[in-house]
């Protein structure tokens, strides 16, 4: 079943146009990572996807049902797809616990025992019940990232987005971070990962989307875009980063 | 002398240079350390604090020949009067700096807003009262007061105390303009990651700006808030212009009655009791903000701080 389908997406700053008509599936389950150069568009299509950004054409699906219209509140389909950020944005004045609480109550309106409750679930969940009462500055760049993969796990949404999660990241951290990803997939959530970590779109991803100057240019397996790249643009770029 | 040896090296110090041992550091460290043990807040601190001011300033003035210790009889005489000016402008100042901070809350969210109305009007604003002058707006807001009460069928006692208090409120929104540039710095200041972060979570733009802006934006703006509070105190001296009897107003008439009873000297008295009085009126507020800053501090953010 399709949980996200992304049909004709454009989008324009400007003079520059960023999105040139993006379709997009992904199945419920299904891991999708996004790679490609930088300025490629990839991080605005996610946040169109979520409706961060509102694209200029196009319609996003999520459940068959499309969200971007005006009888949809942008904060409903926000609640039901989680995103991660590549520079966290852990809220700095609030510890891990309140950090993950604080959605549940201002957005979800849980009860603050409630509330807590899933907190510290999820925080254990990406292995940092240790230090559920610590503040983001106390905290590393991979655990900063697992707080916020763990406040947005905590909102139960139905697609996971993932900007460049491990970029600021160190070679601990990344792998830190990504060891929670695998297990997040391998539990069945419906993922898009912009990333540029072969070993990992490898290992999980069952969709490899290569996008190039405001277009999905190539789709397919781990192995078809791996190993037997069609394009020589695409081919090029993937040499590049295996190096 | 030729060739005259070069100097030895201070004791604990790498020849080369390259690294000097024992490093300065620690007991530098440590006399800030002292330092901030010292003047750490305590309740009795405006006590001591002003204790030794008194002390060390009536001794200086006595070592200047300026004053006789007999003086201390006066200022002692006249501190029922001058402590009266000190309450009535607590009171002043207990209004008007919490009215300033709520129309500089208001007036500097409106600046940020996306709304080019809200902005305009913020706009207007904080540039009309940051460019008058508080005497002049006082004058306008008590003299205006009285100009529109004048046929209205409240008695006089009444209409007084209005145009009184119009001149404080005339004060609170002067010191709002500031304020308001203060709050739109603080909000203005919080990384727009963080706004985007609470979308993304599905927090609703009113909800996050009270859940996830303004508390950091709060953070960031007390230090300023304190500067601006710590100057607008000593404003409420225009006050005495329409007729509040505060803190420099009985300052003023003891000090003229000096001049004509008394050696002119005790007049020196009367304005270094004033101005302690005044000390004592910012010391509060200012530590009380900075109480407040340490209560609110984030943990592992606390070095930008002293």
């Amino acid at each position: 079943m399709t949980a996200l389908q992304l049909r004709g997406i454009k989008k324009s700053f400007g003079k520059t146009v960023v999105l040139r008509g993006v379709d997009l599936d992904i199945d419920g389950g299904e891991v999708l990572c996004i790679t490609g150069p930088s300025g490629s568009g990839k991080s605005t299509l996610l946040r169109c996807t979520n409706l961060l950004i509102t694209p200029d054409a196009g319609e996003i699906y999520l459940d068959s049902v499309r969200v971007n219209q005006r009888s949809v509140r942008p904060e409903w389909v926000r609640q039901k797809i989680g995103m991660v950020f590549q520079s966290f944005n852990l809220f700095t004045h609030l510890s891990a616990r309140k950090n993950v609480m604080l959605a549940l109550r201002h957005s979800r309106k849980v009860s603050r025992a409630e509330a807590e409750k899933k907190a510290i679930y999820e925080l254990n969940r990406v292995g940092l019940g240790d230090r559920m009462d610590s503040f983001p500055a106390q905290l590393s760049g991979g655990q900063q990232q697992r707080v916020a993969i763990a406040r947005a796990l905590a909102m139960d949404p139905e697609v996971m987005l993932f900007d460049e999660p491990t970029s600021a990241l160190d070679a601990e951290s990344t792998h830190e971070v990504l060891a929670v990803m695998t297990r997040l997939a391998r539990e069945g959530m419906t993922m898009a990962v912009v990333t540029h970590e072969i070993g990992f779109a490898r290992a999980v991803a069952h969709q490899i989307a290569f996008f190039d100057n405001g277009l999905i240019v190539e789709q397919g397996t781990p192995a078809d875009i791996f190993e037997h790249p069609q394009l020589e643009r695409t081919r090029a770029f993937i040499q590049k980063i295996l190096r | 002398m030729t060739g005259s040896p070069t100097p030895s090296p201070p004791l604990g110090t790498d020849p080369l240079g390259i690294r000097s041992t024992p490093s300065p550091e620690p007991s530098r460290r440590t006399w800030i350390r002292v330092a901030r043990r010292i003047f750490t807040w305590h309740a009795w601190s405006p006590v001591v604090y002003g204790a030794i001011a008194v002390v060390v300033g009536y001794y200086a003035l006595y070592e200047l020949g300026v004053l006789g210790v007999y003086r201390l009889s006066y200022a002692l005489l006249i501190l029922p009067g001058i402590l009266n000016g000190f309450y009535v402008s607590l009171e002043l100042v207990a209004v008007y700096i919490p009215l300033g901070f709520g129309v500089g809350f208001l007036v500097g969210w409106a600046r940020t807003s996306q709304s080019l109305i809200l902005r305009g009007l913020g706009s207007a604003y904080v540039d009309f009262f940051r460019s008058m002058p508080p005497l002049a707006l006082i004058f306008f807001a008590s003299l205006l007061g009285a100009v529109a009460l004048k046929d209205t069928s409240l008695d006089p006692y009444t209409q007084h105390n209005i145009t009184l208090w119009l001149g404080v409120i005339a004060l609170g929104l002067h010191t709002g303009g500031y304020q308001a540039e203060i709050v739109r710095a603080g909000i203005l200041s919080v990384p727009a990651g963080q706004t985007e972060a609470a979308d993304a979570l599905g927090i609703s733009r009113i909800r996050s700006m009270f859940v996830v802006t303004l508390p950091q934006a709060f953070r960031i703006s007390l230090p300023p808030l304190a500067n601006e509070f710590s100057s607008v105190i000593k404003d409420s001296s225009y006050l005495y212009i329409i007729g509040w009897f505060e803190l420099a107003g009985a300052g003023y008439s003891y000090a003229s009655e000096s001049f004509r009873y008394h050696y002119a000297e005790a007049a020196i008295v009367t304005w270094f009791e004033v101005a302690l009085f005044f000390f004592v009126l910012t010391y509060i507020v200012t530590r009380t903000l900075r109480g407040i800053e340490d209560a609110f501090r984030v943990p592992g953010l606390e070095a930008a701080t002293l």
